[in-house]
């Protein structure tokens, strides 16, 4: 079956199997950003904006993507210029081996977008679905709070 | 491995539950496919999508609250509707249900459907009374206890509404769950309600979930709070009760044992978090 997206503000169209998810149809068409952790929605690493909220693409059947606005992180950037959570994630240094980024990224832009001020508490919970083994989820908060300064015009520094 | 041949997305209750009909036990309904991403059973080809069908929610004019099966957890917990329902009490549940990634795709439909025993969902409507509108052909409605305890009865119809009770003018709801981590689902679940008349319980539900069996009402723990102030001596009576009479049994999360201290705990923290809300109910 043909399924219609919308992907990073680009129109696309893919073939895909009934059983496909979301996350398989991603990666083999290049989205290499959206990462395959666990594959049953416990780490978020393949978290994407699916029409504007941040969901697992690992349980999100292609199918059901038909007519979706779907953004990864590839579509974040605005050219040359990274989104302020991705800079504020950059800056604060909240990256081990990366790999929980992307996801983490993708969770952080739709709290901020709900909620641009989020105490520690909202934040952690902001971000509960996204597991990284590496860290002690330290950076990501003040990461995460740094991206809120940034994105209400402030300093991003740490 | 999943046999998946087709994926539909019907337009209309209607032709999404003659499709389900035609097809039989080769189709399953789908909201958000939490559950049916990481299982499909091998007789089933056909996956009818739902979740955009009812996907509204309201306040009707009695102050009950309609919503539809498709709505997702996400949206009914930033509904203003839900958040000014009982204190906010959908709202703190379904808080603490999985994740925001997963609270963001999965449906109340969807939740009502797996009807997993371990539903933080489950018993919280249950006590606060939700009826379920149901489709099949025309539509009929049912008490949420009675179709999460005879599920077969209501094969082959669909789940289209859940509409709950406007609360009486004095009551309160509460909700406790017991987990090992923050990620795991719970090793019980408790949720009350209670609505009063002349500073005594005149409405009670208790409904306790992970038990790890399906939520089911406590029947004896209703009667011994029906009609008493809700004071100290009560809850502590109910909270005994509640011990006694789950059916609690061990799995791998807890023992049978562990579980009836559990019940007491949630019951009397419930139950005293709704009285001192309601000034005891006087």
């Amino acid at each position: 079956m043909r399924i219609h997206v919308t992907i990073n503000r680009e129109r696309k169209a893919f073939d895909v199997d009934p059983g496909d998810k979301l996350l398989d149809v991603l990666r083999r068409e290049g989205y290499m950003g959206v990462k395959k952790g666990c594959g049953t929605g416990d780490c978020g690493a393949c978290a994407v904006l699916f029409n504007g909220r941040a969901m697992n693409s690992c349980l999100i059947f292609a199918a059901k993507a038909d007519g979706a606005e779907i953004v990864t992180v590839e579509g974040l950037a605005n050219g040359e210029r990274l989104h302020p959570v991705q800079e504020a994630f950059l800056r604060s240094g909240a990256v081990q081996c990366g790999y929980c980024t992307p996801g983490m990224v993708i969770s952080t832009v739709d709290l901020l977008s709900r909620n641009p001020d989020p105490t520690e508490d909202e934040i952690r919970e902001g971000l509960s679905g996204n597991l990284c083994r590496c860290t002690g989820y330290v950076k990501q908060l003040d990461a995460v709070k740094a991206a809120a300064r940034l994105m209400k015009g402030g300093d991003a520094d740490v | 491995m999943a046999n998946l041949e087709k994926y539909i997305r019907p337009t209309s209750l209607e032709e999404a539950w003659q499709a389900l009909r035609e097809a039989g036990a080769s189709a399953r309904p789908i909201g958000g496919g939490v559950d049916l991403a990481l299982f499909v059973p091998r007789e089933v080809t056909t996956l009818v999508d739902v979740s955009a069908l009812s996907s509204e929610c309201s306040v009707r004019t009695d102050g009950g609250l309609d919503i539809g099966a498709g709505v997702t957890l996400t949206e009914l917990a930033e509904y203003d509707g839900a958040a000014n329902y009982l204190g906010g009490i959908l709202v703190e549940v379904l808080r603490k249900v999985a994740s925001p990634l997963l609270r963001n795709l999965a449906t109340v439909g969807g939740t009502l459907a797996s009807a997993h025993p371990w539903s933080d969902v489950i018993p919280m409507f249950i006590a606060l009374g939700a009826e379920i509108e149901l489709y099949e052909g025309e539509t009929c409605a049912t008490a949420l206890e009675d179709l999460v305890a005879d599920r077969a009865a209501a094969a082959g119809a669909l789940i289209s509404r859940v509409r709950l009770p406007a609360p009486a003018g004095r009551a309160g709801a509460a909700f406790e769950k017991f987990i090992r981590t923050g990620f795991d689902v719970g090793m019980l679940n408790c949720a009350c309600y209670v609505a009063f008349e002349d500073g005594r319980c005149s409405t009670v539900r208790v409904a306790l979930g992970g038990t790890p069996d399906m939520a089911k009402r406590v029947g004896d723990v209703e009667a011994l709070l029906d009609g008493q102030p809700l004071d100290e001596r009560t809850i502590n009576e109910a909270a005994k009760r509640a011990s006694e009479t789950v059916p609690a049994r061990d799995d791998q999360r807890a023992s049978g044992e562990y579980r009836r201290i559990l019940a007491a705990a949630g019951v009397r923290r419930c139950l005293t978090r709704i009285a001192a809300e309601n000034g005891g109910g006087a």
